[in-house]
């Protein structure tokens, strides 16, 4: 038996893989139809499997084929075929450019192998993160066209409204059809280029799974192993580019994504952890370490090994080189603190943000007390925009307890209340300001 | 798209990771070495360990006035003067960078070493 969740990923993954080889084949500009496409053949696979199913009572995947990429493949290119036919029928202006489409998808009567599915995949994924488009858009396009979310999924997990989902999307289309021309290869250069762009959109697509406050916990998840899915596509996909060229680009940006591949792992080992029963989220203190995934910590090694190359020590490096020392410590009072200290300010220093300083005065004062990192502090001013202004207070409220400070620490503390963006948060924080002066 | 829940198909997704053992502290530890030997070159453009601070200084792009983008230049600034960088190893890092910078210009202060 196997679980809805996985089913459901099947056929998300299905239709991520049809579009993509649709839209290589005739261009994006023609995605409604490679949608409607994708989803009818869907349809259709459903049916027949189900029904043949039920008719024979066998074992329940005995009707499904061999390869039904490949089946389902078939019945969306047809799909499509009759529809652009059609099309070109009505609409006179479009008889030129249709036909030379509906040639291309004919002649391409060979069903993709396996790999040329995640070829098309990736190469869909890359397209679609141009400069041009706003990343916040790249993001959904990745996951409507991609990961095969439906609009009201995808704002369920981002938290936006399903309007806004939709405009982000059009917006990401229309601006890709202006820019891609159907039949344009990503040269190698665009590619090695691109993919910066493509790490940061996995990131963040990761960062939505992993910071998200869903209570459904398969939710949260879900986002995260989509990442971390597309990203080792990447990796393979890199590690066949690498044959071709040499370029030193190509081997930084690569190893790049190999960093962000064990920072993945890396945290969702800890995934789980993260939770108390009922939802809420733990402090690091207070996690049970023996609940970690150990088979994902290992991956994690293995990756950041393999990504300890080249003249560039990336954000993802950092990021990828702490969540190491979190999760070699045995226990928290284990945790190194100085090696952590000295990664933040490799991390600082490569991509300067209040997020990265907070988090770095926080590890001094693990390392060397409360006053050092209020010192460390006090050169800055406070960011301005919400999110993190509340944790500036938050880390503020905390250092100044922890230093016997009570009057300012309670200051600060009414100001993380009153800005925390939710009360799972609000909740953590009353906990952590509790045990500060303990400490 | 609508109704999928109720399908029974045996196929692991692809891209999963196979599983394997889980390795021993130690092993980890081997494997770690090796990225952090490789982060040690990177350590000696580190000046800012958290020590206790020096008199605070900000350093301005002077120098680097040429290129279309704010952001870069003071990141380019602020890199070459911290670790004397090459201008290749610059870009990568201005690549890299989200354009925006909270506090706008780069922060380089003295630091009396813990």
């Amino acid at each position: 038996m196997i679980e809805p969740l996985e089913t459901e990923n099947f056929f998300r993954h299905q239709y991520g893989k049809l579009v993509a080889a649709l839209t290589k084949r005739v261009g994006i500009q023609f995605l409604d139809r490679i949608e409607d496409a994708a989803q009818s053949a869907l349809l259709k696979g459903l049916e027949k499997w189900s029904v043949e199913r039920s008719k024979t009572n066998h074992e329940p995947n005995s009707s499904i084929p061999d390869n039904p990429s490949a089946w389902l493949f078939k019945v969306a290119t047809n799909y499509l075929l009759d529809d652009l036919r059609q099309k070109s029928n009505r609409e006179r202006l479009l008889i030129e450019n249709s036909q030379r489409f509906i040639e291309n998808l004919e002649n391409s009567n060979s069903v993709p192998k396996s790999g040329q599915f995640n070829d098309d995949l990736l190469d869909l994924l890359f397209k679609s993160c141009h400069p041009e488009v706003p990343i916040e858009s790249q993001l959904v396009f990745a996951l409507k066209l991609i990961c095969g979310f439906s609009n009201k999924e995808i704002a369920f997990r981002l938290f936006i409204s399903e309007e806004n989902a939709y405009k982000r999307f059009s917006r990401a289309r229309k601006k890709l059809e202006e820019v891609n021309p159907s039949y344009h290869e990503l040269s190698i250069v665009e590619l090695v280029n691109r993919l910066l762009a493509v790490n940061k959109v996995l990131y963040l697509l990761f960062t939505e799974g992993y910071l998200s406050t869903h209570h459904n916990q398969s939710i949260r998840k879900e986002l995260c192993c989509e990442a971390l899915r597309l990203c080792l596509l990447v990796a393979e996909f890199l590690s066949k580019q690498s044959g071709k060229v040499t370029d030193l680009n190509l081997l930084t940006n690569t190893s790049q994504t190999y960093a962000l591949i064990a920072l993945m792992y890396f945290h969702l080992a800890r995934l789980t952890a993260r939770q108390n029963h009922s939802g809420g989220l733990l402090l690091l203190q207070e996690q049970d370490r023996s609940l970690w995934d150990k088979t994902n910590i290992f991956s994690g090694f293995q990756w950041l090994e393999k990504s300890s190359i080249g003249n560039n020590f990336s954000r993802y490096h950092a990021e990828a080189g702490i969540a190491a020392e979190h999760c070699l410590a045995k226990t928290y009072a284990e945790t190194r603190w100085k090696e952590i200290v000295e990664i933040y300010a490799l991390l600082e220093k490569k991509s300067p943000s209040a997020i990265h300083r907070l988090n770095h005065a926080v590890a001094i004062a693990e390392w060397k007390g409360p006053m050092a990192a209020l010192d460390f502090l006090s050169e800055y001013k406070p960011p301005s925009w919400s999110q993190s202004s509340f944790m500036w207070s938050a880390v503020l409220a905390d250092l100044h307890k922890q230093n016997g400070n009570e009057e300012v620490a309670d200051q600060y503390q009414n100001q993380a209340l009153d800005l925390a963006p939710n009360d799972q948060l609000r909740e953590m924080l009353l906990r952590r300001l509790a045990n500060s002066n303990k400490r | 798209m609508s109704n999928k829940t109720y399908m029974c198909i045996m196929r692991k997704p692809e891209g999963e990771n196979q599983k394997c053992e889980p390795p021993s502290p130690d092993q980890m530890e081997q494997m770690y070495a090796k990225f952090n030997a490789w982060k040690d070159k990177f350590k000696e453009n580190i000046i800012d360990m958290g020590g206790k601070l020096g008199e605070g200084k900000v350093v301005t792009t002077e120098g680097a006035i040429d290129g279309p983008f704010m952001e870069v230049k003071e990141v380019v600034g602020g890199y070459m003067i911290v670790s004397a960088a090459t201008m290749e190893e610059a870009v990568l890092v201005a690549q890299e960078s989200p354009g925006v910078f909270p506090g706008s210009s780069v922060e380089v202060r003295e630091i009396s070493q813990p």
